[in-house]
């Protein structure tokens, strides 16, 4: 390429996808690049903690890799990427819970202290805080709230990634809002 | 506040916060909050929401593909790759090679198994490899019986 040409258009994921079946490592690596960041907040959302959620991402992208001659594309990548990254990420919460209950019968429950997660709490700028309450939510009405808002994706997509349908993910979402609203009063 | 303008302008909201909503649309929601107290929180918590979203830390592509490539070099391994690396390990784990091991098994056959235990290594628990032979566990005599022992095996092979 001459120092004049322009970089043709991204290549869309479908022939990235096409390409990563036949081995090409530069199309895999851009397909982790575009969706990493998706992928990490899906595994964080359900995870709740950092570098499980890193381990969640590289397992998923291996595993989408591994299964990339079955996609047949009927959903988009993405949506696809997803599902695979919320069932290993329910995989790993229940792997992390099987030995937190192990190690509690040695440790013993851990002692919260209200007052300083409150103070904490007030210090936190409105984002901080919007993002702490959204903890608070359950599974199914954060991870709603975050595909919709974060990845902005379609109530029909976050259906099929969430195992629901679109109108369940609409009241989710909804649901979710609402209580997030309720919580930042 | 009309109800139907409230669930559009909700609707539209994530879409106006990515800033992937139509300049129609942009306007429509920027107009409507201003007499909305509602959906303008509603708003308020979207921006919040999406400016704040977490991005990952380290770029993992890669940790991907290096995991991708090792798990296809396992794979291609012709099966008596693995045998005789095996046997190669062991032979070089206790030290009775009679030779240079490149003859016996490519570099590449001992790397894999190598990487392919890597994972999950059966440790006993003082966190010895199992299988492998401890040599501090040995009496004297016992020492002295073994090292008799592969003396007669490496003079047999010179």
């Amino acid at each position: 390429m001459t120092r004049f040409e322009r970089a043709g258009p991204e290549p869309s994921d479908s022939e990235l996808v096409e390409r990563g079946r036949s081995g090409d490592e530069v199309a895999l690596g851009a397909l982790v690049r575009r969706h990493q960041d998706m992928a990490f907040r899906i595994a964080l959302s359900i995870t709740r903690n950092e570098d499980v959620a890193l381990d969640v991402v590289q397992d998923a992208f291996l595993k989408a890799f591994r299964a990339l001659d079955g996609f047949r594309g009927d959903a988009a990548f993405r949506t696809w990427l997803g599902t695979i990254v919320g069932n290993e990420a329910r995989g790993a919460l229940r792997k992390a819970k099987r030995r937190r209950e192990s190690a509690l019968d040695e440790v013993g429950p851990v002692a919260s202290d209200d007052k300083d997660v409150a103070q904490a709490i007030e210090i936190m700028d409105e984002s901080s805080r919007a993002r702490r309450m959204m903890q608070e939510l359950p599974e199914k009405q954060r991870l709603s709230v975050s595909l919709r808002i974060e990845e902005g994706l379609s109530f029909r997509e976050i259906g099929e990634l969430i195992g629901s349908s679109e109108g369940a993910a609409r009241v989710n979402y909804f649901h979710g809002i609402r209580r997030l609203r309720e919580l930042m009063r | 506040m009309n109800q139907t303008e409230c669930g559009a302008v909700r609707e539209s909201i994530p879409d106006v916060v990515a800033g992937e909503a139509s300049e129609a649309v942009v306007a429509l929601v920027q107009a409507h909050v201003l007499e909305c107290a509602e959906c303008a929180e509603e708003l308020e918590l979207a921006r919040a929401l999406h400016a704040s979203r977490a991005t990952i830390p380290v770029d993992v592509s890669g940790a991907v593909l290096a995991r991708l490539r090792r798990e296809a070099r396992v794979s291609t391994r012709p099966w008596w790759g693995v045998s005789a690396a095996a046997v190669a390990a062991l032979a070089l784990g206790i030290g009775i090679t009679g030779g240079p091991t490149s003859d016996v098994v490519p570099d590449a056959g001992v790397e894999a198994v190598a990487e392919a235990e890597e994972e999950e290594l059966w440790l006993s628990d003082d966190g010895v490899l199992a299988g492998a032979p401890v040599f501090e566990a040995l009496s004297d005599e016992a020492l002295a019986d073994l090292l008799d022992e592969l003396s007669m095996l490496q003079g047999g092979q010179a």
